[in-house]
């Protein structure tokens, strides 16, 4: 999975939570802070991802900051597909 | 003393009089929920100091003669400002050690001197007033001889689970929003296929979720397989298939509403009010006063509270007492969302509403949130508010309840960081309500870093 298809995936994800259109977005957006969203979405937003990604995720053995920004999730997500991230977050700003 | 805290004190202490050293333990839900099998997903907050200092809410609950338990001491500023409007806070008490991530019960804990200055007012007869009693707040009473104003942690810990409340809602003949107790992953699936023939959605609830957290709402059978995938896998997983939920039918509604009442030591039980709750996707944002219900409407409630109250003195329970509701788009009440057999957020306005409302007159809990370069003082805070402050003569203007949580994240931050301000705000009606919270947003909105991020 390349990391371009992993953040469409994401925002096509937070699309179906949050009810709006997201696209566009920077991987440094935050979710909860610029994104809006809470805290009771985040299972959602699990569920729809490994529909749309194919994964399995053990929600329990997640971290709070692999929901810190779009990047990090990004991240999560290509992990847990056994993809590389491609490049640092840290170049990404 | 307002009559309100003169009440709850004649209630839980058969002494109107009586002492309290206050501890607003706002984290005890996480530790009554700690035995308990909910949702699966991970514990998401960066807000977790920004709750630990909502302790501050105390300063305007407490009475002068009171004590209050603190992480770090009342900006003086703060402590001036509430003095100057007749609501001068409790003594402070801080323990003299705090290690890193503790919460405040466990730092007491671990704080001999202090410990020594509560066993000395344990001595004069003071009580302990948690929010709400888990076994911190349980061992600091017995180690102390402070007396516990409420029951002890094992039923406080029982009487919380949305579970239980479903159940004597039931078995006392209220009306209940209609679901299904879950304690198995079965039991879930089956709860799930009966509400989504019946309703366009449900809500699956944790018996012990924290407030705003631990519920999540399914909009059709797609969401629901995926949920009981996810419970599956997990059971697999652990060799368990317990859970501890509640699946309600969503119901369109009108208001959220709150309502307390305290059961008396003596198990006599006292009605104290009723607010609307403003909540987002079930996120509590604030609460109105008056609530649009009519006289009929409280009065049921007052009834409800009355057999509410009892039952739970049967158990063994005695303590203030929060229950949400909801008031249908039917325009029914459904007297019981969950009950909070603690203080609630509302519990901590009841003293300044008493002293600053008007009669006729509408009150605002709020919070706002900031977006901060820098720590704010209580002055700086104070003076952006400038010309919107509740006097003595104006009926009209803004009470700041809660200072702690502006900068609570500022020490973890490495950049701009997130704070909430609390406040009250008073009005003569709705319209000037409106206005006021419109000005109040735009000057706090001028000390945010970032700005176009309204939330």
């Amino acid at each position: 999975m390349q990391r371009n298809e992993a953040v469409t995936a994401i925002e096509s994800a937070l699309t179906e939570v949050l009810e709006r259109e997201v696209s566009g977005t920077e991987e440094s957006a935050r979710l909860f802070e610029d994104l809006h969203l809470d805290s009771t979405s985040v299972l959602e937003l699990l569920m729809s991802l490994e529909d749309l990604v194919g994964i399995e995720v053990d929600p329990d053995e997640l971290d709070a900051d692999d929901f810190r920004t779009v990047g990090t999730l990004t991240d999560f997500l290509l992990t847990a597909k056994g993809s590389p991230a491609d490049e640092p977050l840290a170049a990404r700003g | 003393m307002s009559s309100y805290l003169r009440t709850m004190k004649e209630s839980v202490s058969g002494d109107p009089n009586a002492v309290f050293v206050f501890l607003c333990n706002f984290e005890v839900e996480r530790r009554w929920a700690q035995s308990y099998t909910g949702l699966p997903g991970p514990q998401v907050s960066g807000s977790d100091e920004t709750v630990q200092r909502l302790e501050e809410l105390g300063a305007l609950l407490g009475a002068e003669g009171d004590y209050l338990l603190l992480r770090s001491p009342l900006d003086p500023g703060f402590r001036a400002y509430a003095e100057g409007l007749g609501l001068a806070p409790p003594s402070e008490l801080v323990p003299e050690n705090f290690p890193e991530g503790a919460s405040t019960s466990a730092a007491v804990l671990g704080s001999p001197v202090l410990l020594d200055r509560l066993r000395a007012l344990g001595r004069a007869g003071a009580h302990l007033m948690p929010m709400g009693t888990s076994a911190d707040e349980q061992k600091i009473a017995e180690i102390t001889g402070l007396r516990l104003a409420g029951a002890d942690a094992d039923r406080a810990e029982k009487v919380n689970s949305k579970i239980y409340s479903r159940r004597i809602t039931e078995q006392l003949g209220l009306r209940t929003i209609p679901g299904a107790c879950c304690e198995s992953v079965d039991e879930l699936a089956r709860a799930l296929d009966t509400g989504l023939a019946a309703a366009p959605a449900v809500i699956v609830k944790e018996a012990y979720g924290v407030s705003g957290r631990g519920l999540i709402v399914l909009r059709g059978r797609t969401q629901a397989d995926r949920l009981l995938r996810m419970v599956r896998r997990r059971a697999e997983r652990t060799g368990s298939d317990r859970l501890d939920v509640v699946v309600e039918h969503f119901l369109p509604k009108r208001a959220d509403l709150n309502y307390q009442f305290t059961v008396g030591r003596d198990g006599g039980v006292h009605f104290d009010f009723v607010k609307e709750a403003l909540t987002e996707n079930g996120i509590h944002k604030g609460h109105l006063m008056p609530s649009r219900l009519d006289r009929e409407q409280i009065a049921d409630l007052e009834k409800t509270s009355l057999a509410l109250g009892r039952r739970l003195f049967e158990d063994g329970f005695f303590g203030v007492v929060g229950v949400d509701a909801l008031l249908g788009e039917d325009s029914l009440v459904y007297p019981v969302l969950e009950i909070n057999a603690r203080l609630n957020m509302s519990s901590y306005q009841g003293r300044a509403t008493e002293a600053l409302s008007r009669p006729g007159g509408v009150v605002l809990a709020k919070h706002y949130p900031l977006r901060l370069e820098r720590p704010l003082t209580f002055t700086e805070i104070h003076e952006a508010l400038q010309g919107f402050h509740r006097t003595g003569t104006e009926d009209t203007g803004i009470l700041l309840t809660c200072f702690a949580t502006v900068n609570a994240q500022a020490a973890a931050a490495t950049g701009p960081f997130d704070g909430r301000l609390y406040t009250l705000l008073f009005a003569p009606d709705r319209e000037r309500l409106g206005k006021l919270d419109h000005g109040v947003t735009e000057r706090l909105g001028a000390l945010t870093a970032r700005k176009g991020n309204p939330r």
